[in-house]
């Protein structure tokens, strides 16, 4: 796979993660500031996993089989290591990051599409 | 009945002790074997005066051959590693029987005689070291193949420890206490790389099996072991010599008859019983473009260029094992992929050495009371590996620059310069008191990395370099952000003391 293509499994699996982050309840008051309920928690858990479902889909898409996975497995390892850094270091800041990642996913998709 | 509730904190005791045992080793290990990630960039930038010129692949077959048809103890066989864009120069290997020894040279494609370049062992010895520790015969890889099962154990207990892994996914709290803060970073950095952690840890010891276990094979295939690789599909069937001599075709001949026969161009020559009428030049591809490590091979014969044999196609097991192998060294990784394969690398090492660190931590007396013998033992071995071996790394690239190029014995004083740094940061780490041990051997191997931007920018100044330089600089920024923590502790207390007093 392509370094766009990486680029878009890892944005998806930023997203995805920042998600799942975000219906941790510690993790959530530190980032907005407020309770978690238990409907917006579903909610986050849905889009997180479905973020992560993306981020594979779009490996295997773009890599086959064979690398896919493994490029996938990759993403998520990178990504998660970028979701725990931010709410160490700059906790306000994962909402947007999380938002901006999808459309930097997208942006990066047809550069992926090219190059295979 | 009360067998659950004491199965979890035996786990606990056996991860403290299974990762403690081993985790020196394991850190050098991982630390050796992710810089072998970029094993062909250290070592072109270990031998600055190897030109990036792209070579004809059948010139250099040819004059290599010439070369080694000199060399009156190659009457064994020979292994010619054509000049790639990675490698721009002929790497050869001849020997006089499988027993070894065998010698090695390296070639100017163009000429066939040994480069001018300087003598190194360049990123191979970051290489080798990971797997075979620098000890003769099969010692190195006897440690760490043992050490690398009980990091197996070691994993999976931490996995049954950890009783949060998903609550706690992305927690660190460096502002807690210092025991909560390096349980955070432990946990993290071996939980967020597990599948890599869990990956190169079994692929590792799959690559050494035949190390670690050599019994099946050697009662197989009692006095013929080549036969175990026929018939694994790994080599084609072996042709014995006659003892006629008779001269073969020029090696590059071969070149073009294998680029025919395969489809592509052949990644290496391996010449057996060159110079005999029963010889035969094999042409080795690379892998095919696969997750699987497998070197398919072309035979021919030497002296009329018929093709004599191929590899068999490789069973269920060899495919197996080759896909192991081939996630383990991730040939297949382009540049961006290779940059996770390296961060989970460097998650390894950072989880063996914040496990090491806590084990130290849990443990310490309170203030200044005294620590104990084996406290102290550990505290020492933690400092003169983790902070010991990065110096050796700084230390070798750095006595690659400054040795004159024409020293005899050159490569063996680089790799004495990566002892010796080693060994020497251990020793201060050891004399220093406790509360400097950490920031001045982590700030001596920042300052071995560091050393290597101005002797590489005096002595050498190459644009094709300037990535190099930055990850020594990029290596020195994280050993001075790790000093730095190990400042800060002290730093706190000071500062908390007088309020206490000023309470009281």
């Amino acid at each position: 796979m392509t370094a766009p293509g990486l680029a878009v499994s890892l944005a998806l699996a930023f997203a995805g993660l920042a998600a799942l982050a975000l219906s941790l309840d510690r993790h959530h008051r530190a980032v907005l500031r407020g309770p978690l309920l238990r409907g917006r928690a579903v909610q986050l858990r849905a889009a997180g996993w479905g973020g992560l479902a993306l981020s594979f889909a779009a490996a295997v898409s773009l890599a086959g089989w064979e690398f896919g996975p493994v490029q996938a497995i990759g993403a998520v390892t990178g990504a998660a290591l970028g979701v725990a850094a931010c709410l160490t270091y700059r906790p306000g800041w994962l909402r947007a990051a999380a938002l901006a990642a999808l459309p930097l996913a997208a942006a990066f998709l047809p550069f992926a599409l090219a190059a295979t | 009945m009360s067998q659950p509730r004491r199965f979890r904190p035996a786990m606990a005791w056996l991860h403290t002790w299974a990762g403690l045992v081993v985790g020196w080793v394991l850190f050098a290990v991982f630390v050796t074997g992710t810089a072998s990630y970029y094993k062909d960039d250290i070592s072109r930038w270990m031998r600055p005066e190897l030109t990036e010129t792209p070579a004809d692949p059948a010139a250099a077959a040819t004059a290599a051959g010439a070369y080694l048809a000199r060399q009156s103890d190659g009457t064994g066989g020979w292994l010619v590693k054509l000049p790639t864009a990675e490698v721009p120069a002929t790497e050869v290997y001849w020997w006089t029987s499988f027993a070894g020894p065998f010698h090695h040279a390296l070639l100017d494609p163009a000429t066939g005689e040994p480069t001018q370049a300087r003598e190194t062992k360049g990123g191979d010895f970051l290489y080798r070291f990971h797997y075979e520790l620098a000890l003769p015969s099969a010692w190195g890889r006897w440690i760490v193949g043992a050490c690398a099962m009980v990091l197996l154990i070691a994993l999976i207990s931490g996995i049954i420890t950890h009783r949060r892994i998903f609550a706690d996914f992305f927690t660190f709290r460096p502002d807690r206490s210092r025991q909560r803060a390096w349980l955070d970073a432990h946990n993290l950095v071996g939980v967020l790389a597990l599948p890599f952690h869990l990956m190169i840890t079994y692929t590792g010891l799959m690559l050494l099996a035949s190390v670690l276990m050599p019994w099946g094979v050697r009662t197989a295939y009692r006095d013929q072991p080549i036969l175990y690789y026929e018939e694994a599909g790994m080599m084609p069937k072996y042709r014995p010599a006659t003892g006629q001599p008779a001269a073969g075709l020029p090696l590059g001949h071969f070149v073009g008859l294998a680029e025919r026969a395969g489809g592509e161009r052949p990644e290496a020559i391996l010449v057996s019983s060159p110079g005999d009428a029963g010889a035969t030049v094999s042409a080795v591809f690379e892998e095919p473009r696969g997750l699987a490590h497998l070197h398919p091979q072309i035979a021919f014969d030497a002296v009329t260029g018929a093709e004599w044999a191929r590899n068999g196609v490789a069973g269920g097991a060899t495919r197996v094992e080759a896909v192991m192998s081939g996630l383990h060294q991730a040939h297949f990784a382009g540049p961006a992929l290779r940059v996770l394969f390296f961060l989970c690398g460097v998650m390894g090492a950072a989880t063996v050495a914040s496990g090491l660190v806590l084990w130290v931590v849990a443990r310490a007396p309170r203030d200044a009371a005294p620590e104990g013998v084996g406290l102290r033992l550990v505290r020492i071995l933690n400092v003169g590996a983790i902070a010991g071996l990065p110096a050796g790394i700084g230390a070798f690239f750095l006595a690659n620059r400054l040795l004159p190029p024409g020293l005899a014995g050159r490569p063996d004083w680089e790799v004495g310069a990566f002892f010796g740094a080693w060994l020497t940061v251990a020793a201060v780490g050891a004399a220093m008191p406790r509360v400097r041990a950490w920031p001045v051997a982590l700030g001596l191997a920042a300052a071995c990395f560091l050393a290597v931007v101005p002797a590489d920018l005096i002595l050498v100044g190459e644009a094709r370099f300037v990535t190099f330089d930055l990850a020594m600089l990029g290596a020195a920024s994280v050993l001075v952000l790790a000093a730095r923590t190990a400042t800060r502790p002290r730093a706190a207390l000071s500062r908390k003391a007088p309020a206490r007093v000023a309470q009281a």
